[in-house]
């Protein structure tokens, strides 16, 4: 599998402590450990959103931890996707004009905004949620949200998507929902870095990487993702993680 | 998609995006009413002196002209391009009347001339010069409203009678402020009437393009030529005519200006609020990588289209309004010629305003810069410092209550009777010039003496002015009017040191000072006599007053004997009553008894000179205070309104936690109103500090080019101390007890559940 991010050294304050990993293009991999142990502080290092002190991040050819706060925006922008746990949305704005925002800002043009609307529009049928464009945030469900959150995510085809706790504030079949709509976008060949507290969604991904206390301790390799295993990859990755001391 | 999302937030945020159109409109309708005022203002004046041609320098002089000396002087002048002595014959104004209305009681020196023939012209309403036919007369414009002088009306002098054939605009005397009116006969007329009155000449000099105005008049005083009378020169008649109206757009400009200031300052509150409650949305925008500038913009864009509708609001305010505000002015001064020019000078002043709004705007936006993506999006960094925002709300009451008392102030310090002793007049309260009349002393005497026998009188004193001459240390001579007599009877306002006691003093009014380069303590030699080597006495300068009287080149000294220079120039007796007597009573009886004496005395009850002369000023004072005291009530009530809501919002959680612990809406809306009323009352309490001291030397600044240095208010303590600070505070904590409706709609599930 081909390289697409690379994390060396990556250090941050005293929460993160030379950090090092990397993720396959189209690869699926889970960032997991206790309160406090670092993994959003590392999503956000990784993804360029904070400023890290010192070390390397790469995404394809292009290093993020010594670029400007512009061009950092930049490159998120135009190559990451984010779904974060907290389904922050514009209140002023309807589901689509909010799903639409990021491809707005990217290109102005007439000719691109009504394709973009148009693939918008796709997104929301495919996750299940068409007949709520228009709808205010206010509106909808938490699942429902949260699947419009990875619409817009998706808006811009990245080539990697960082989704935070992504079920984190959802009940059990919201969760569902979101998770099928994340292994989705994995079939479709869109590399996703993921914090979860849940071990099933964890033991959905590929990969699982294990942090404390700022320090990536271990990892485990799952392999891609079946229905059908589906029980004996959660209990695999169980066992494990109580090995961690989960 | 910007629009929608512009739209959504003014439509969610009502009353804040109310508050910011509101003080744009304000900051840009003051300051574009401001600028159109005072182009409109000086294009018209100036366009009036130019279509009159007013002279560069005018001596006034009463008595003998030796004209063939004063031709050969201006023939060896090169600065002087055409010169001209013009006639006006002074009528005692108890013989006048204007339609039926007796001008008995004018302050003014009414008096006739003909249109002159090269310069100085008399202009009518057309703004064309006039030419009157035998029989007609033209009537100043300024008299149209006070008299109600209609055309057609009589004009009547003792037994004759002319008919009022329409107005005229006089480049020279239009302002009240200027102490004689030019009523144009044709010379027919004129020629009959000269029995009536006394003559006086106005020698007028029209000076080539860029000739020195200060060098001429210098010259014309060194050449010994005629002056029994004031000195005007062209500076002085343009100062004199924008004064009046000047004045009131002062205080606009100044009310403007404090408004621009608060606000900026709410604005950036408005947005620091809002930026604060958007933290989340923000956060999400870095994260999803849109470019810093992208969000400023999206922020940004709003108050640009606010902007856009303050700027409008505020044009059409200045539409509406500078109608009647300018309907006066362009009555005594005509339309100006370039009112296109004066609009865009206007619109420019107005967007200038919204500019300076939106540099602020833009400046605070940078705020969001300061967190990353990550502390925007979980709340744990601030765009600034906390602010009091009560501390805020206090400020603004301040300056409200400063803005309103300052132009009440003026105008109080204005009316007072005291106010003319910054101007050269002492504290009496009746004031009898003795001019144009043979052998001044003598009568000036036997008045005194008549005086002191009534027993209405309480004391009386006579001033003689004569025309002496100093000698400078340079060698230089220097004209000097000086008043003799007991100065500290009746003083007048010093600006530095007081009146003279001793032979060796001299007291100087303040132009005199600044010319001759000296202070108090300082000495000058005044010659007794017309010879150069004659008797001199050297005083030491024991004084300096303020004095617009007379051209405002004065002196005041106490010599026991005025030396041979000649007889008085004029004479001035000031009178006070014993309680009782009433001014106005005693001036119209005392004026008939005066007529004993010869018909150049004029008895003045001294409030009603301070109304006739700055009675439209004060008017115009009154005018702009109103309008101040109606912006800063306006201004004080959105600012409390927002500042208390966005306090409520911001502890909401703190509000509804104490309701969820029993309190009950009103114990909290009491909380509330104690904690804003100390503030209100701190702010106001500052506000009266503000506008009684530093107010005061502002004001100073404004009625300096009145004349008036050295000056104090003359305040109404019960206005200043009680009326004016109530009102202030009823209208903020009234605005507090309305915003503070917002407490009721605060449910006490919210600290729980959060908002829905």
């Amino acid at each position: 599998m081909k390289e697409l991010l690379r994390v060396s050294d990556l250090c941050r304050k005293n929460i993160l402590k030379k950090i090092s990993f990397s993720v396959g293009e189209g690869e699926m991999v889970a960032v997991m450990g206790p309160s406090g142990s670092g993994k959003s502080t590392l999503l956000y290092n990784v993804s360029g959103m904070d400023q890290a002190d010192s070390g390397e991040v790469w995404l394809g050819d292009r290093e993020i931890v010594g670029m400007s706060e512009d061009d950092r925006a930049r490159l998120r922008l135009t190559r990451m996707g984010f779904v974060f746990q907290q389904m922050n949305m514009l209140a002023n704005l309807n589901l689509l004009d909010n799903i639409l925002l990021p491809s707005v800002h990217a290109e102005k043009s007439r000719a691109f905004r009504a394709q973009q609307t148009e693939k918008a529009r796709g997104l929301m049928e495919r996750f299940g949620i068409g007949d709520l464009s228009e709808r205010k945030i206010t509106e909808v469900s938490g699942g429902q949200l949260q699947r419009a959150c990875i619409c817009r995510s998706l808006m811009l085809s990245p080539q990697i998507l960082f989704a935070d706790e992504p079920t984190g504030a959802l009940n059990q079949t919201a969760s569902e929902e979101v998770l099928q709509a994340f292994l989705q976008i994995h079939e479709e060949g869109t590399a996703i870095l993921m914090v979860t507290h849940d071990s099933r969604v964890a033991a959905k991904c590929e990969r699982i990487l294990y942090i404390l206390d700022g320090e990536l301790r271990s990892e485990l390799q799952l392999g891609r993702y079946s229905a059908e295993k589906s029980g004996a990859r959660e209990q695999s990755a169980a066992e494990w993680l109580n090995r961690m001391g989960w | 998609m910007k629009k929608r999302l512009i739209w959504n937030d003014c439509r969610e945020n009502k009353p804040v995006t109310a508050a910011v159109v509101i003080f744009m409109t304000l900051s840009a309708a003051l300051m574009g009413l401001s600028v159109l005022l005072f182009g409109s203002l000086l294009n018209s004046i100036d366009k009036l002196m130019e279509t009159a041609e007013t002279p560069d320098f005018l001596q006034m002089h009463s008595g003998e002209i030796d004209r063939g000396a004063i031709e050969r002087f201006a023939a060896l002048q090169p600065d002087v391009d055409r010169m001209q002595i013009a006639e006006f014959l002074n009528l005692e104004n108890g013989k006048l009347s204007l339609g039926g209305q007796t001008l008995a009681d004018s302050t003014q020196d009414n008096g006739l001339c003909v249109q002159n023939e090269q310069f100085d012209f008399l202009i009518d309403l057309e703004e064309k010069r006039i030419r009157v036919s035998p029989g007609e007369v033209y009537v100043p414009v300024c008299y149209r409203s006070e008299y109600g002088t209609q055309i057609g009306d009589s004009f009547r002098m003792d037994t004759q009678e002319l008919t009022v054939a329409g107005f005229l605009r006089d480049s020279q005397m239009n302002s009240m402020m200027a102490s004689s009116k030019r009523f144009l006969v044709h010379e027919q007329d004129y020629a009959r009437m000269k029995p009536l009155g006394s003559e006086e000449a106005l020698i007028e000099f029209k000076l080539k393009d860029g000739a020195d105005r200060n060098a001429f008049s210098t010259a014309y005083g060194d050449a010994g030529l005629p002056a029994n009378g004031p000195t005007i020169t062209w500076p002085l008649i343009r100062l004199m005519n924008a004064l009046s109206d000047g004045m009131m757009i002062l205080i606009v400009l100044l009310v403007s200006v404090v408004i621009l200031a608060v606000s900026i300052l709410c604005i950036r509150t408005i947005l620091l609020t809002g930026l604060e409650k958007d933290k989340r949305e923000i956060g999400m925008m870095k994260a999803v990588g849109m470019a810093r500038r992208d969000i400023r913009s999206l922020y940004y864009s709003k108050f640009l289209i606010l902007s856009g509708i303050g700027a409008l609001l505020g044009m059409g305010i200045v539409f509406l309004i500078s109608g009647p505000l300018c309907r006066q002015m362009q009555e005594l001064y005509g339309r100006p010629d370039h009112p296109v020019r004066i609009w865009l000078l206007s619109v420019t002043g107005t967007l200038a305003v919204v500019g300076m709004i939106l540099l602020s705007v833009r400046r605070t936006l940078r705020v969001t810069e300061r967190m990353t993506a990550v502390e925007a999006l979980y709340g744990t960094g601030r765009w600034g410092k906390k602010k009091n925002r009560y501390l805020f709300a206090a400020a603004v009451t301040a300056a409200a209550t400063a803005l309103i008392l300052i132009p009440q102030n003026i105008a109080s310090t204005l009316s007072s009777p005291r106010f003319v002793t910054y101007m050269g007049i002492g504290s009496s309260q009746i004031r009898i010039d003795v001019r144009q009349t043979e052998q001044i002393d003598a009568v000036t005497e036997e008045l005194l003496a008549d005086l002191e026998k009534d027993s209405r009188t309480e004391g009386a004193v006579a001033m003689e002015t004569r025309s002496y001459r100093a000698a400078l240390e340079d060698g230089r001579e220097y004209s000097l009017l000086i008043e003799n007599g007991d100065h500290g009877r009746y003083p007048v306002s010093y600006r530095e040191g007081s009146w003279p006691t001793g032979e060796d003093e001299i007291a100087l009014s303040v132009l005199n000072a600044s010319e001759l380069g000296l202070r108090t303590g300082d000495t000058l030699t005044v010659r007794l006599n017309q010879a150069e080597a004659g008797e001199t006495v050297r005083c030491r300068v024991c004084g300096i007053y303020s004095d617009i009287t007379n051209g405002g080149k004065t002196a005041k000294a106490c010599f026991s004997h005025p030396g041979t220079v000649g007889p008085p120039m004029w004479s001035v007796l000031y009178v006070t009553l014993k309680e009782g007597n009433k001014p106005a009573d005693w001036t119209a009886r005392y004026q008939e008894h005066a007529r004993e004496y010869g018909a150049g005395i004029r008895v003045t009850d001294i409030s009603q000179y301070v109304g006739a002369t700055y009675g439209q000023t004060i008017l115009r004072i009154r005018k702009a205070a109103m309008l101040a005291t109606a912006v800063s009530c306006l201004v004080l009530a959105a600012v409390v309104l927002l500042f208390v809501r966005l306090t409520v919002w911001q502890e909401r959680n703190d509000c509804s936690l104490k309701k969820a612990l029993g309190f009950l809406s009103s114990e909290i809306r009491q909380q509330y109103l104690k904690r804003s009323l100390a503030y209100i009352l701190a702010g106001t309490a500052a506000g009266v500090f503000l506008g009684l001291v530093p107010g005061q030397k502002l004001a100073g600044l404004l009625l300096g080019s009145l004349g008036a240095s050295g000056f104090h208010f003359i305040i109404d303590p019960v206005r200043v101390f009680l009326i004016l600070p109530a009102v202030t505070v009823t209208v903020a904590v009234l605005a507090a007890r309305i915003s503070l409706n917002e407490v009721d709609r605060i449910r006490a599930s919210e600290c729980c559940i959060g908002r829905e």
